[in-house]
């Protein structure tokens, strides 16, 4: 009965020259990172008179530009700015006002008021017939929501994806029957036999990085040097999420960001070596659900705000530079949102699209965010 | 992070008004249920036959196609109803249009500790969506393994797909349980004029496809044309159905007004304060979930939708004249008939048999137990056996009911679907997921790991008795003969013997994977 199917057009192949295909790496960092603390605006007075306490200091931070620093515990970061591989956008955003974790990150992550995810919607609409079972990948233990609409997979590390081994007879036994099956499913197994030993192979070759890049221990650092490893194979691979956690600082910012801020930049920076020139076709974008009040709190944290920051690393991006529509004024109280905001200028949702665009210069924007003004920005 | 919104639900709790509710989340019930010799158990295996032709029969094709998997015994079941297998099928398809009259006390009770997929529309933003969404899913999984009302189940799923909602979509979260309880599940079976009514006036679609929305209230306003565009594309005419432009629009100036209230209803006021209105009794949820409608925003002007005059001044009834002209169109009659016979017959499905369907869908004014019993009687849909490839969904379910696996719908199963990317209830855009299997086979090592899981004891939250399934089926050739539903080829023989679990070897089979 099997050799009654139809041999229709299959969209599970896992083929060996997928080399030079561009994928996007989205970086999330949960909890609303404070834009300002990342990269504070060393030049506006009323910066520092809002945070007394916990401002990163004209002295410590690596000068960016003629207003713009960098945190001192993101140094790694700077020469992949310096090299024009890194774009910082300032006063970034979404539309959602709730300043709620819940609903922030819902809107980023479904790209707007609606079901699905905008990366599920991109590789929806930028489907080839080489799509296959790792097309898509969350590193962590569930699928992230922007991936929604696509077949993705969520694991920690290689070792999840693999057929149990207690039964060393099965794979070759499946070999032979969907060797025999024909039709869809014959190709299907085939590919799909394909692509375990093309996991295993990356799973060996995962352990060492290229370039002398050195991950750090942490999960971040790993979960992104298992993504090296995934680009480096050419296992099909078009889009990665991963997440750093914990930016949620209310209390003692200092301490908090000082342990993550460094797992950020070291682990951006040894992928950044680990891939070298790959990186033209691998495009990063780090963003966060919200940023955060302008003015600390009474226990040195700051609160819930509006516009936050983000990262755009490799992919041809447009850096070396921060984007950003300072008020003339400083962040004085009228130049802010509601409780002391800083005001969101520039769109997430229109920074990636550039790095879409570059992945795909046809792509409908439109069909990735329903229902959101289109636009792109310089980065 | 922050911590976790109080709820009217806790706040009762910390008033001291329902103590005992603390111990209804359904882990901690399912938990104490292990505990209580009254914990519900399913029918335990019994020695059954296995088909033994050496292609699929009769019998075997109408369990493939009428319910989610071949549970253990059922052919023997199914084939005693008759001595000839055409006039088994004919009782057969007869029982199954019947499901009141089908006892399904195992699922009732299974289904028993879970207390959201009861609750009434406006409690249910008391729950976190995680919950809603876990139990909607345990309760889809649940009865498509267990329950005896197969074919009822088959035409949840399909109208689930027809009727798509992604219930990730803002309150769509809450209202999915809605549709699923008032919408698709009272009218699977029923008439499709009935069930496109409770679709149109769904809070749940209201909301994923904007009708909420859809308003009219002076000159400059400009009606949402989303819902309207997919009740003629999608839900009845299809996209070559016949209709234009003009009509989507004129559709969309009908449904004005028509609106469903959400949580929006809450903002300004606190939790504290509403459940200080839920213990007053003056307000359950500040009146979410209802649909209204609202005549001021109703274009109340004449409308003309498929040559059909809707007069001037009707307010609400233009809803009821627009549902009659869609779905007594000839063009919705082929295109239901279609899609039936493209679930049941095959992907490209015959022509024949869609024009003698679609006849008797229009004939009875679109009665879905006279249109299936019509189809399972053409003899494309006796031919067309084991010709198609099943989705993941149908692949995990059908594992575990051919295996006798006893199933909670939790963790393990809601993982793999999850990775397959057929996840319930979760399709983003509004045609649903594609209907033919061979766009799902990137999933075959999702499969292939499953069903090593499965057999090897280590799927959470399922559980599969190895042993006791290969001594029920008879022995090794017997079982792949279950699963097949025929005679296992030299080369499938082969397999079998040269592996430690020729169980997992099978499921894991290209044979498997059709129906």
């Amino acid at each position: 009965m099997i050799h009654d199917l139809n041999s229709s057009p299959v969209n599970t192949v896992l083929s060996a020259d997928q080399d030079a295909a561009p994928i996007l790496v989205n970086v999330f960092l949960r909890g609303g990172a404070d834009g300002l603390h990342l990269v504070p605006p060393l030049e506006d007075d009323a910066y520092h008179r809002a945070r007394p306490g916990i401002a990163v200091k004209k002295a410590n931070a690596l000068r960016l530009d003629d207003l713009f620093g960098l945190h001192p515990d993101l140094a790694p970061l700077r020469p992949i700015y310096q090299s024009g591989e890194l774009a910082i956008i300032h006063q970034c955003g979404t539309a959602d006002e709730s300043r709620s974790h819940f609903e922030a990150e819902d809107y980023l992550q479904h790209g707007g008021p609606q079901g699905g995810g905008w990366i599920g919607r991109f590789l929806h609409q930028t489907r080839t017939p080489s799509d296959g079972p790792l097309t898509a990948v969350s590193i962590g233990s569930t699928v992230s929501d922007c991936l929604r609409g696509a077949a993705a997979v969520a694991f920690r590390s290689l070792d999840e994806f693999t057929l149990p081994d207690k039964d060393p007879a099965l794979r070759g036994q499946l070999a032979a029957l969907y060797g025999k099956a024909g039709g869809a499913l014959g190709l299907a197994g085939a590919q799909t036999l394909q692509a375990l030993d093309r996991i295993e192979a990356v799973r060996k070759a995962s352990h060492a990085p290229k370039n002398g890049a050195a991950y750090a221990s942490d999960d971040f650092s790993s979960g992104l040097k298992l993504i090296a490893g995934l680009v480096r194979a050419g296992v099909g691979l078009r889009a990665a999420t991963i997440e750093l956690g914990g930016w949620d600082s209310h209390f003692t910012q200092l301490a908090l960001t000082g342990t993550l801020m460094p797992k950020l930049a070291t682990g951006l920076a040894a992928f950044h070596r680990d891939l070298g020139s790959d990186l033209r076709r691998v495009h990063v974008v780090v963003t966060s659900e919200f940023g955060r009040r302008v003015a600390e709190n009474v226990s040195l944290g700051t609160d819930h705000g509006r516009a936050g920051i983000a990262f755009i690393m490799g992919g041809g991006a447009r850096g070396g530079k921060v984007l950003a529509d300072w008020p003339r004024s400083g962040l004085i109280a009228s130049a802010l949102d509601g409780p002391g905001d800083l005001p969101v200028r520039f769109p997430i949702h229109h920074a990636v699209s550039s790095v879409l665009k570059r992945i795909r210069s046809e792509v409908d924007m439109t069909k990735v965010y329903p229902g959101l003004p289109p636009g792109e920005l310089a980065v | 992070m922050s911590a976790a919104r109080p709820t009217r639900r806790g706040f009762l709790r910390l008033a001291g008004g329902a103590g005992a509710l603390t111990l209804a989340s359904c882990g901690k019930l399912q938990q104490l249920a292990k505990l209580l010799p009254l914990a519900p158990q399913p029918d335990p295996l019994k020695p059954f036959t296995a088909p033994a032709g050496q292609s699929i029969d009769l019998v075997t094709h109408a369990l493939n196609r009428l319910t989610w998997g071949v549970a253990p015994g059922e052919y023997q079941r199914v084939s005693a109803l008759a001595s000839a297998p055409e006039e088994s099928l004919r009782l057969f398809v007869e029982e199954q249009l019947a499901p009141e009259k089908i006892e399904d006390r195992y699922v009732h009770a299974a289904l028993a500790p879970l207390e959201a997929i009861r609750e009434p529309v406006a409690e249910l933003y008391e729950y976190k969506p995680a919950q809603l969404n876990d139990e909607l899913t345990r309760q889809a999984v649940v009865r498509a393994v267990h329950s005896r009302r197969q074919l009822y189940e088959v035409m949840v799923g399909f109208w689930t797909d027809h009727f798509n909602i992604d219930s990730s979509k803002t309150d769509c979260r809450w209202f999915k349980m809605v549709d699923d309880r008032s919408v698709i599940r009272p009218h699977a079976l029923g008439n499709f004029r009935d069930l496109l009514k409770a679709s149109a006036l769904s809070p749940a679609m209201l909301f994923y496809l904007d009708g909420r929305a859809n308003k009219k209230r002076n000159a400059s306003e400009k009606p949402n044309e989303n819902y309207a565009r997919e009740l003629l594309e999608l839900h009845t005419l299809g996209v070559h159905g016949g209709y234009t432009q003009q009509d989507v629009m004129e559709a969309a100036r009908c449904l004005t007004g028509w609106t469903a209230t959400g949580r929006e209803t809450r903002n300004g006021l606190s939790d504290v304060a509403m459940g200080l209105r839920a213990l007053a009794g003056n307000d359950r949820g500040g009146g979410i979930g209802r649909v209204k409608f609202e005549a001021n925003a109703h274009d109340d002007g004449e409308k003309t939708v498929l040559g059909v005059k809707i007069p001037a001044g009707g307010g609400a009834s233009d809803l009821d004249l627009l549902l009659d002209i869609v779905a007594t169109h000839p063009s919705t009659a082929e295109f239901i008939a279609t899609k039936l016979c493209r679930h049941f017959i095959a992907d490209d499905p015959p022509a024949a048999a869609v024009k003698t369907v679609a006849g008797t869908f229009q004939n009875s004014h679109g009665n879905i137990k006279d249109t299936l019993r019509e189809l399972f009687s053409t003899g494309e849909f006796a031919a067309a056996r084991g010709t198609r490839i099943k989705r993941p969904f149908h692949f995990i379910v059908s594992a575990l009911r051919s295996t006798g696996s006893v199933t909670s719908g939790g963790n393990g199963v809601q993982r793999s679907l999850q990775v397959m990317g057929h996840s319930p209830f979760h399709y983003p855009t509004p045609e649903g997921p594609a209907p033919d299997g061979a766009a799902w086979l990137a999933t075959l090592l999702h499969r292939w790991d499953f069903a090593a899981h499965l057999t090897g004891g280590q799927l959470p939250c399922s559980k599969l008795n190895a042993g006791l399934l290969l001594d029920c089926a008879g022995g090794r050739d017997a079982l792949l003969r279950h699963l097949f539903g025929r005679q296992p080829d030299s080369a499938e023989l082969a397999a079998a013997a040269a592996v430690n679990d020729a169980t997992a070897l099978a499921l894991a089979s290209p044979a498997f994977q059709t129906f």
